[in-house]
């Protein structure tokens, strides 16, 4: 980013979160834009061209709410970082984070192979998924550990029953897409037990925390699926 | 309804073609063909005694017959006279739709978007004028039509473009040119139909023609904007979409009162348009990088104070 790493921590999370939402707005997209005729780094495609409309309208969806839950899910980790950088949970969240950078990087790739519009609450995201891992991060490291079990949870849960969905369309015909999926949600469920680890349940009002931001959760998730 | 127009067909070669005309001024507003042809049937009844007695045996055994079978006599008479002209028994109904359609395109310089063109164009196919009330929207399905076609035949030549483009034979446009040409391509093909486009741009804001046609419309600005090379997956999807929506829209309201030689005025309308897009999203860069170029010197500022101020040790 440019920032000199010798600044004050308060100093440079504000820096940050100004470049972040400067960047994303206009920054991101002409730097994608550079990648103009470059096809996939994977030699095939693992969703299936769709043969109908419902089809390509289901798989729309899926990608779509599948994108916008990882962008979430890194925005929150870098929220986390950006409070607990100092402290010793921050090689954990670090290691959790570029998981969730890597599920991200998978899901814009299959976004532009399939041409899905992402969804238009992407700036909102942004914004919302910062705000709620500092903002969970500032209560403790509990709290933010806590944090991190509930939304895991919420995308285990999205993740299993989108497996389900594509289990009872066809399973041969998804297998590459149900084998990412299943994937990604062993990894989120790594992540679940790691926050139940670092004592998630010693936080404040741990059952207030985590029904909130459950429900914050799901209610992102029926949003993006639509717009 | 493959049965229907075989009805159609042969009444439009035998002796009730005039019967045909009369009852189609009569039924004018007629929703569905089937209607014209239980009419055919009712009239066929009434004037069996007058129609020449080498047609009416065969027109009782057409009717008559509830399972379409090809009557071979009626074949010969029917099918003689369409020289290349496919066997249409097992068409769709919506290729049959596609088929008229098409024909009636080179119809609208001179009856307009119209129920009038659609009937020409059936009738070149020889079926009956009458076969015009298949199309519930009349003149809105016309343009529809004609909209879908040159969308997806600028898909074809972007796709063959963007083709030669990965085998290295022709060299990628920067984005500016290749929005310009790929607009330009598109609103060319306008150009046959410019003098009654105005009326066709009118029938599409009606009420229930603006769904389907904004529906072509993101299509055509979706298809431009991913063989310009846009993969991008958040904000700027739509920013980007709206701006060349604006561009194609305001382009081709300048291009259907323009009258210079060969639409000159137009394509540099167009090429200012897509400069002053680009000109935006270059701004928006250079403020993005002033804004940080601004905090950084604010951060430091704020450092160097502290550190006068003795603020900034550790104790």
């Amino acid at each position: 980013m440019g920032l000199p790493t010798n600044l004050p921590r308060i100093e440079q999370f504000v820096a940050s979160r100004f470049f972040c939402i400067c960047s994303h707005y206009y920054g991101r997209g002409s730097r994608q834009r550079q990648q103009v005729q470059h096809t996939s780094l994977r030699a095939y495609n693992v969703v299936p061209p769709a043969r109908d409309s419902t089809e390509k309208a289901m798989m729309d969806r899926m990608l779509r709410v599948d994108h916008a839950g990882e962008y979430g899910a890194n925005r929150i980790y870098a929220g986390q970082m950006a409070v607990l950088r100092r402290t010793s949970t921050a090689a954990l969240i670090e290691h959790m984070w570029d998981q969730e950078k890597q599920h991200l990087k998978t899901f814009i790739e299959l976004m532009a192979e399939n041409r899905v519009r992402p969804t238009i609450l992407m700036p909102f995201w942004n914004v919302a998924g910062f705000a709620l891992g500092a903002g969970s991060a500032l209560l403790g490291k509990e709290a933010a550990m806590a944090c991190t079990v509930a939304i895991e949870e919420t995308i285990s849960e999205h993740y299993n029953s989108q497996i389900r969905e594509l289990m009872e369309e066809d399973p041969e015909r998804y297998k590459d897409l149900l084998e990412l999926i299943k994937t990604f949600r062993d990894e989120e469920m790594e992540h679940h037990d790691i926050g139940l680890e670092q004592d998630a349940e010693m936080a404040p009002v741990f059952w207030l925390l985590k029904n909130t931001i459950q429900a914050g959760c799901k209610a992102a998730i029926f949003l993006s699926e639509r717009f | 309804m493959a049965a229907l127009f075989r009805t159609l067909k042969a009444a439009s070669g035998g002796s009730l073609r005039c019967l045909v005309s009369a009852h189609r001024n009569q039924i004018s507003k007629v929703e569905r063909s089937f209607r014209v042809a239980a009419v055919l049937r009712l009239s066929d009844e009434s004037k069996q005694e007058e129609t020449p007695p080498h047609y009416s045996s065969s027109y009782h055994k057409h009717y008559q017959a509830s399972a379409p079978e090809p009557e071979t006599e009626f074949k010969n008479t029917s099918y003689a006279h369409q020289s290349g002209e496919q066997e249409e028994d097992y068409e769709t109904e919506e290729q049959l739709q596609h088929k008229i359609l098409t024909a009636a395109l080179e119809f609208v310089p001179k009856y307009g978007w119209s129920v009038d063109a659609i009937a020409e164009g059936a009738k070149t196919l020889n079926l009956s004028g009458a076969a015009a009330g298949m199309f519930n929207n009349g003149a809105g399905d016309l343009i529809l039509h004609f909209v879908m076609q040159c969308n997806s035949d600028l898909s074809d030549i972007l796709s063959e473009k963007h083709k030669q483009i990965q085998l290295g034979q022709i060299e990628p446009l920067k984005t500016d040119k290749f929005l310009r040409e790929a607009v330009e391509t598109r609103l060319r093909m306008l150009i046959p139909y410019i003098d009654s486009w105005p009326q066709a741009m009118s029938i599409l804001l009606l009420p229930h023609n603006v769904p389907e046609s904004l529906k072509h419309l993101s299509t055509l600005i979706d298809d431009i904007w991913y063989y310009a090379g846009d993969r991008s997956t958040d904000l700027n999807w739509y920013t980007r979409r709206a701006a060349l929506t604006g561009i194609y829209n305001t382009t081709e309201l300048v291009m259907v009162q323009d009258s210079s030689p060969d639409f000159e005025e137009t394509w540099k309308f167009l090429e200012n348009r897509v400069n002053d897009v680009m000109n935006m999203a270059h701004t928006a860069k250079k403020v993005q990088s002033t804004g940080e170029a601004v905090v950084q010197g604010l951060m430091g500022a704020a450092v160097t104070l502290r550190n006068l101020a003795g603020m900034n040790q550790r104790r």
